[in-house]
């Protein structure tokens, strides 16, 4: 599990372990079932560590029945990561739940996100094509670039749809 | 149409509405648009958003509901019916979806029509037909009859036809909308190439890797802009990191 | 029966949608029945109130024509004679009324009803003292009514009577027998004679030395009608050739010719049969019948054209369909017979309209000249001649769909789903030599070269008009002649008019009048076809920087085009026609109308595309170039 991702979770409120993970849950939907309870608070173990989040509560009380809750710094680290527009590798899920942490903490507005997303992968997608293209025919390397076209291509319809959903969800709110 | 100035197409609050009353539909809903001389902007959006609308505007090929349109500081939304002909008969190529090609003439004379519009001696209009054909890449399909050619060859004739007369500004709507993938290849290899000559090009389109050959990409929906993208400014980060090729 | 039921749903359902061009097409087919319906009604007109006048006033069977009264006691008591009157004695005269005049031949009756040939007074009363009847036909042409005051050789009468007979032909034809028909006369002076009754010593007194009376009429009814001609054929004194009756001298006529032309003295009597002068009254409308023959099979063959235009445009929106039948298991016997049901009973549906059409407008001609007494009203329309026309209106609608039904149900099923309208052909000459042409004569060039066999059907078109045109143009020429011959006769100048010719003309005038209707229809519906065919190509060249005059001039020039051959070859088939209908007295009509005829109708075709030409420029480029997509 991505860090930031359980970072940004908690940016709406401060929660106890099992509040995140039904909030994953429920983003999730059936391809959370493969979450497994254990990792969620080995990431949040390392974010404490790393300073990004701390733990409210009495010191007596159960490790689970504490609410974790961001610290500045993770605060900072939340907002850096929604702007980030890198797609190191194609991850739906990450950018899935980016886009869901974002609304319900009010943090960014979806919208903006896929567009600032959406405009990355077509710069990149004009680079690559122009690659491509100078490419002789059926060279390896031709054969490579039109694979990054067709996956730069097919994520940016999915970003187009992304941003029906959003915008319909936000004019029907 | 001057070549040298800086804005070739300057639209102002473009209207076009249908009907009247309960039923009236904006297909185009108070549109600003600039085009720089030498740009290629794309214009992206579902379908029925008024992208073809709006190009059939720029190109007089349909009259606005309201709005003001310039091409080349010279104001065309009030023109008569002749004057617009002229128009595009010199100043604006127009490439068309279903290519609009005639079926009963070949590619050479198909391409070299709008140039015997504008009075050009048969001879010279055959040759400039022939120039072109050569630039797409079908010199040796002259002879024939589009029916005995693909549709991506269609298309390249098409394109070719719009440079018959040399205009500085070429509107394409849905260039690729008929064509598979070799044949969308074809045409964007075309569309890159005549970029660089420093043609004026705006292309409505649904397809992305049209888009991404665009200096400017404007999004659309509902008959009006959404979004508007730069695309030309490199992008940060190397090639392979982006394929993750890298590792991480 | 299922499929029955099919075939008529579809029919019906396909003439709902496309309520405009089935009303086309009706309105076409009416025109042509109409005209038909007409032509046969005149043809049989005359016999019905001849047979009428001649029961009404006691018609003769046989009328003898003797120079003394003594050669009647003969003949009345010949075998086979019923009953007689007469002898009457018959002077010649001249008769004068209101400036006009002519030569009258003037019988002398008793005032009693007379036992055979009792002319019956139609306005006012039978002869007394001082008092004339005039027949009615020349009455009219004399303009003469009850009251009038009339001079005859120098003595006043006073016109008491309009009266119609069946003994004699009316006026102008008046005539004279060979042994078995009724002939006209040719030559000057030959019309203008009518027939008036007078009292008996009224008539002897306008005899006088210089123009003795020589001339008695016996009336004769025999026992068998049917015998007539035999027993003319056993009494006439003359077995061959026509003599004529005494000349009148009429004011600027020619001279009077003294007795009988070319022939000796007539020793007996001449006889006429009651046959003879039916043909006679029938003279009255037979050139219009020679013009009515030829124009109603124009008419059918411009309504065969128009049919054909319409269909042939509907036929492009009917392939889809037809491709839809098909794959849902229609033959191609079931899509060739919806299609042909459908214009098959719009056909007799038209022809139903027409057939009543004809019949209501044909009285107006078949006043069967004013010298017959007959119910001008519904002409003879026998169901036999009924079925005739309405044959004929199915034999067009056939003959237009069948060729098309056809091919439609050809089609493969695939081809017609994919509704590619036969694509057009290329002619290379012709658009190779439209390229150094100007712009409009280039788009109307590769119009034409588009779709030849519309610019067939158009050529066809406007050589069947044309041919009309012409045809009409020279009877009318003709007809004029005839009344300005007719002045040397004395006719014109003595102010009176030609009931024949008026007749002509009027026949002419309905005829064209037709013509020129359905004509002028046709090259409506043919620009329309034209320019609605060329939409997208003018879509197209207007996007790619043609003007609009431009492509509307292009229009026209693809229409004149067409038209042109047609016209010319029209020309040529509109003489022929005439020559061959008018036989004998023709003389072609003046070149220079000719010239008008052929740049005036190709003027019409060209002002009538106009008309969808600027509606057409007038769309939007975007608009045309979606729909003819779709």
């Amino acid at each position: 599990m991505q860090q930031e991702v359980v970072l940004a979770m908690l940016a709406k409120e401060p929660s106890q372990g099992y509040q995140l993970r039904a909030r994953l849950d429920q983003a999730l939907g059936p391809l959370g079932e493969g979450i497994n309870a254990g990792q969620i608070y080995v990431t949040l173990g390392r974010l404490e560590k790393a300073g990004f989040v701390a733990r409210e509560g009495a010191a007596t009380e159960e490790a689970d029945r504490k609410a974790y809750v961001l610290t500045s710094a993770g605060q900072e680290r939340v907002t850096e990561w929604l702007n980030e527009v890198s797609w190191p590798r194609p991850d739906l899920a990450e950018f899935h739940l980016k886009l869901v942490a974002a609304a319900q903490a009010g943090l960014g507005d979806p919208i903006a996100i896929v567009d600032a997303q959406r405009r990355e992968l077509l710069r990149r997608l004009r680079e690559v094509q122009r690659a491509a293209m100078d490419e002789p025919n059926g060279s390896d390397a031709g054969l490579l670039l039109e694979g990054i076209v067709l996956r730069l291509q097919a994520d940016l319809r999915w970003l187009e749809a992304c941003e029906r959903t959003w915008t319909d969800r936000r004019r029907n709110r | 149409m001057n070549r040298s100035t800086e804005t070739l197409v300057r639209a102002r609050g473009l209207r076009r509405e249908y009907g009247r009353g309960e039923s009236l539909i904006r297909a185009v809903d108070d549109v600003d648009l600039d085009v720089a001389t030498g740009e290629t902007v794309a214009v992206m959006g579902p379908s029925g958003c008024g992208k073809s609308t709006l190009l059939h505007l720029i190109g007089g090929l349909d009259r606005l509901t309201g709005g003001e349109l310039w091409l080349a500081d010279r104001r065309v939304d009030r023109l008569s019916e002749r004057a617009l002909a002229e128009l595009r008969c010199r100043q604006i190529g127009f490439v068309f979806q279903a290519f609009q090609l005639m079926d009963e003439l070949t590619a050479q004379e198909n391409v070299e029509l709008p140039a015997l519009l504008a009075g050009q001696s048969p001879r010279r209009a055959r040759r400039r037909a022939l120039e072109l054909l050569e630039r797409v890449g079908l010199e040796d399909r002259a002879r024939h009859l589009p029916a005995e050619l693909s549709g991506g060859q269609r298309q390249r004739v098409a394109i070719a036809r719009s440079l018959a007369n040399d205009p500085p500004l070429v509107l394409a709507d849905e260039p690729t909308g008929n064509l598979d993938s070799t044949a969308t290849l074809e045409v964007l290899r075309l569309f890159q190439a005549l970029h660089e000559t420093g043609l004026t090009l705006v292309v409505v389109t649904h397809d992305e890797r049209i888009a991404a050959t665009a200096d400017r990409l404007i999004s659309m929906r509902d008959g009006v802009f959404v979004d508007e993208t730069r695309l030309t400014g490199g992008t940060g980060g190397s090639l392979a990191d982006f394929v993750g090729l890298r590792g991480e | 029966m299922g499929r029955v039921f099919l075939v008529f749903r579809l029919a019906a359902r396909d003439v709902r949608h496309h309520r405009a061009q089935a009303l086309l097409l009706v309105v076409a087919i009416v025109a042509a029945t109409a005209t038909l319906t007409m032509a046969f009604a005149l043809s049989g007109v005359t016999d019905h109130p001849y047979q009428q006048t001649r029961a009404a006033t006691k018609g003769p069977d046989v009328v003898a024509y003797m120079t003394s009264p003594s050669q009647a006691t003969a003949l009345i008591h010949a075998p086979g004679v019923l009953v007689s009157s007469g002898p009457f004695p018959i002077a010649s005269a001249s008769i004068a009324v209101g400036g006009r005049s002519a030569g009258a031949f003037v019988e002398g009756r008793g005032e009693a009803p007379a036992a055979v040939d009792q002319p019956e007074v139609i306005v006012g009363s039978w002869v007394r003292p001082g008092g004339v009847v005039i027949e009615r036909t020349f009455a009219q042409a004399l303009d003469a009514s009850i009251g009038d005051s009339v001079t005859m050789s120098g003595r006043r009468f006073t016109v008491v009577g309009i009266a119609v007979t069946a003994a004699q032909a009316p006026y102008p034809n008046l005539c004279y027998f060979t042994t078995n028909t009724c002939a006209n006369f040719q030559g000057a002076g030959s019309r203008d004679n009518g027939v008036v009754w007078t009292t008996e010593p009224d008539a002897r007194a306008l005899t006088s030395s210089a123009n003795p009376l020589d001339d008695f009429a016996l009336n004769l009814k025999l026992s068998h009608p049917a015998d007539a001609q035999a027993f003319a054929n056993r009494y006439s004194a003359l077995t061959g050739g026509p003599g004529p009756r005494h000349r009148i001298e009429t004011s600027g006529g020619s001279g009077p010719a003294p007795g009988p032309a070319g022939g000796p003295n007539q020793v007996g009597p001449i006889v006429s049969t009651w046959e003879g002068v039916a043909s006679a009254d029938a003279l009255l409308v037979q050139d219009a019948q020679s013009v009515l023959g030829p124009g109603a099979l124009l008419l059918a063959l411009l309504a065969i054209a128009s049919v054909a235009i319409l269909v042939g445009r509907r036929l492009s929106e009917y392939t889809r369909r037809v491709g839809l039948l098909k794959a849902v298991g229609g033959t191609p016997a079931l899509i060739a017979t919806t299609f042909m049901i459908e214009n098959v009973a719009l056909a007799l549906m038209a022809a139903g309209v027409g057939l009543v059409a004809g019949w209501l407008v044909a009285p107006l001609l078949t006043d069967p000249g004013a010298a017959l007494i007959g119910a001008p009203g519904a002409p003879t329309l026998t169901a036999a001649k009924a079925i005739e026309v309405i044959g004929v209106a199915l034999v067009v609608a056939l003959a237009a769909t069948l060729v098309p039904a056809i091919r439609a149900a050809r089609t493969s099923t695939v081809r017609a789903l994919a509704d590619v309208a036969r694509p057009p052909r290329r002619r290379g000459a012709l658009i190779r030599v439209s390229r150094r042409m100007p712009v409009p004569v280039l788009f109307g060039l590769r119009l034409v070269a588009r779709r030849p066999r519309r610019a067939l059907l158009s050529t066809a078109n406007m050589a069947v008009t044309v041919t009309g045109i012409v045809a009409v143009v020279a009877f009318h020429a003709t007809t004029t002649n005839k009344l300005s011959g007719a002045a040397t006769s004395g006719l014109i100048s003595g102010g009176l008019s030609d009931p024949v010719v008026n007749r002509d003309l009027e026949m002419l005038g309905v005829i064209t009048v037709m013509l020129v209707t359905l004509a002028l229809l046709n090259a409506v519906f043919t620009t329309w076809a034209t320019v609605l065919d060329a939409r997208r190509s003018s879509a197209v060249m207007r996007a790619l920087g043609a003007r609009p005059g431009q492509v509307g001039l292009g229009l026209v020039v693809a229409q004149v085009i067409s038209a042109l051959p047609g016209t010319i070859v029209g020309v040529g088939l509109g003489l022929a026609l005439f020559k061959a209908a008018v036989k004998s007295a023709g003389s072609p009509p003046p070149a220079f109308l000719l010239v008008v005829t052929v740049l005036g109708t190709l003027g019409v075709v060209a002002g009538l595309t106009t008309v969808p030409a600027q509606w057409g420029t007038r769309q939007r480029i975007a608009d045309v170039l979606a729909d003819e997509a779709a």
